[in-house]
């Protein structure tokens, strides 16, 4: 039987404990931390010619003991302790269609996710679990930012194959024999290294970083004094940690499509599989920073209920489509998740996209901000607009960061229009879709009172007939 | 005391035509009234308190400063609960507030996840409670304060009901 079997094997309705090396892989940092404690003390009783203690000798132990030994033994052996009787609590299995945890000691917690309501499914591995051949397998349904079951770890196959038989079950395939199938790949879109490095050069976090320096050391050399520089260190270790977590999180970044739905590889040291079924998918974002202009570059974000897509830097990864791509890959990217626009036959889908990216003024059906708006937004007027399509809402704004929101029709929560004193006298409003948590909010600012007015009418209509028509939420189902 | 919402333009984005909007219940603006009565006074009481221990003349202008601001507040919080509002539509619930800075909300029965009923002690002493409305998304902002505890719970029962017919997933 090979693991994948194995995998799917967990499958079977019983309970199951976590891999034995767990512990070891989720408190490595402890760990160290104690080796290094240890090391250190006795580095330093050797360097005073006093030699490793001798625990042997009662007189000698006593001394470390008093010395606070006692304490840190009493401590980690508390740890240790903890550690492994949560191992030992922590069963998992999956039954009557739903991914059930059960975990903690003092506080006991039991979650039990269905598997028909699966927003997503990562797999994945963070350095020292790769080591050790072991990855976590989280399942992510809808309902904020701590919805999902968590399974850490297993052996990498097994959570593999385990994936393979959670999304079977909630596409709602049934296979035969022991092994679910992996469902097949095609891959779409590949981020080379040199691009990923140019984006972040282009960023504004490293050229406000360089900008920064720069001008902390004039200032330096022209009060010659240092200590400007000596002040900014802990800002520059910041965003340096920033940029770093975009590289690691965005390596070899790989879009792959397949039944599952859409599959990202990305990670250098940590190792992320995401896989998000069709119609997951809440929102999309096109933008663009004023640097990326000169390459045409794209980075492309999405809402999907379940990723928080807070500050959390493991969270932004997951709500990342495609770090950076060509104009070209970012569309490709866009139509993998949203295949069908609904652009009528008379117009070029393309068009309709390339206007929303760069264009401003009233071309290829935009409604836009009328010229009054430029009083309450002197800049962002002229690109501010939004385009209807008979699937989704195409919401562009801003002229020196651009960006592009489309929301499929089917995927509206509710609706609102707003209204300050200042748009009052100007006879404006602006017009929001309320769309799961996540980097994409969008917004149309100060449109015409009647033109909000209409598509607000219209749009409600609009969702709840493309909620009727919508597909079901178990994909590949037979009926 | 109630004055009547500004007579709208029919095009108005806050009030569509041939929506029948129902206010909330006038009770909101005596449990906010009251909140505002009971700070402003302990701030009087301590200004004035202020006056009598200077002896100072002059100090006994600023005991009028809460006056003032318990007068305007009075004739704000009436209009303010004057302008909330909602409807109930075939497919949607519609909520409406603000005076200053108006906002309309459209809530497809078929979002909605759950809805709350929340009461306060104050709010409980003048028989109102609100309902709020959520979806998956936390920027659905559908609350309606001051309904009394009888259209609450009715208004309740009907969301729920509603919902559970148009029920559509994410």
């Amino acid at each position: 039987m090979t693991e994948a079997a194995l995998g799917a094997r967990l499958a079977d309705g019983q309970w199951h404990r976590m891999h034995p090396l767990t512990p070891v892989v989720r408190s490595w940092r402890v760990l160290i931390v104690v080796l290094v404690f240890v090391v250190q003390g006795w580095g330093d009783n050797i360097a005073r010619g006093e030699g490793v203690p001798q625990l042997h000798r009662p007189d000698v132990a006593g001394r470390v003991l008093a010395g606070g030994g006692a304490i840190v033994v009493a401590v980690v052996a508390i740890g240790v302790g903890y550690i492994v009787l949560s191992w030992r609590t922590t069963r998992f299995r999956i039954a009557d269609e739903a991914l059930e945890l059960h975990s903690g000691i003092l506080f006991r917690q039991h979650r039990r996710a269905r598997l028909d309501r699966v927003q997503a499914v990562d797999v994945v591995q963070p350095f020292i679990a790769r080591l050790a051949g072991l990855a976590r397998l989280t399942l992510e349904v809808a309902g904020g930012s701590d919805s999902n079951v968590t399974l850490s770890y297993l052996r990498e196959e097994q959570a593999l194959g385990l994936r393979n038989h959670l999304l079977a079950e909630a596409a709602g395939v049934h296979y035969e024999g022991t092994e679910a199938p992996e469902a097949p790949e095609h891959q779409a879109v590949e981020v080379p290294v040199g691009r990923l490095i140019g984006s972040l050069l282009l960023s504004g976090p490293a050229i406000g970083f360089v900008a920064g320096v720069l001008g902390l050391v004039v200032a330096s050399a022209v009060i010659g004094d240092p200590g400007p520089i000596l002040g900014v260190f802990p800002t520059v270790i910041g965003v340096a940690g920033l940029l770093w977590g975009r590289f690691n999180g965005g390596f070899g970044f790989r879009v792959a499509t397949s039944p599952d739905g859409l599959r990202l590889r990305h990670g250098l040291l940590e190792q992320r599989t995401q896989t998000v079924p069709p119609g997951r998918v809440q929102a999309v974002r096109l933008r663009q920073g004023l640097l990326w202009r000169q390459a045409d570059w794209w980075h492309v974000e999405v809402n999907i209920a379940g990723y928080s897509g807070g500050s959390d830097e493991a969270n932004e990864s997951g709500n990342t489509l495609l770090p950076v791509g060509s104009r070209y890959e970012a569309i490709s990217v866009l139509a993998l998740v949203l295949p069908d626009l609904g652009v009528p036959e008379t117009e070029n889908p393309w068009d309709v996209i390339g206007a929303g990216l760069t264009a401003s003024g009233p071309g290829a059906g935009y409604l836009v901000a009328p010229r009054r708006s430029r009083w309450v937004d002197p800049i962002g007027w002229r690109r501010s607009g939004v385009r209807v399509t008979e699937h989704a809402l195409l919401i562009r704004r801003g002229v020196l960061g651009r960006s592009l929101d489309v929301v499929p029709h089917a995927r509206t929560q509710s609706l609102g229009v707003t209204q300050g004193p200042l748009q009052r006298r100007l006879d404006l409003a602006s017009f929001a879709l309320h769309s799961t948590q996540g980097p994409v909010s969008p917004v149309v600012a100060h449109l015409d009172v009647a033109v909000a007015a209409r598509l607000l009418a219209e749009q409600a209509v609009r969702a709840e007939g493309a909620r009727r028509t919508s597909g079901p939420e178990r994909w590949m189902a037979a009926d | 005391m109630m004055e009547q919402p500004p007579h709208r333009a029919a095009d108005d984005v806050f009030d569509p035509v041939g929506i029948e909007w129902t206010s909330v219940s006038p009770a909101l603006a005596r449990v906010r009234r009251t909140i505002l009565l009971s700070v402003l006074t302990v701030v009087a009481v301590a200004l004035v308190a202020t006056a009598v221990a200077t002896g100072w003349f002059w100090a006994w202008i600023l005991p009028a400063v809460p006056l003032i601001g318990a007068v305007w507040g009075w004739w704000t919080i009436g209009r303010q609960v004057a302008a909330w509002g909602y409807a109930e539509r075939a497919d949607d619930l519609l909520i409406r507030r603000g005076l200053m800075f108006r906002e309309l909300v459209v809530v497809p029965y078929g979002r909605m996840q759950f809805v709350d009923v929340q009461a306060g002690p104050l709010e409980r002493g003048f028989g109102v409670a609100q309902v709020q409305l959520h979806t998956a998304s936390a920027g659905t902002d559908a609350r309606i304060p001051g309904l009394n505890a009888a259209e609450a719970a009715r208004l309740r029962d009907r969301l729920a009901s509603r919902g559970q017919a148009r029920l559509a997933g994410l």
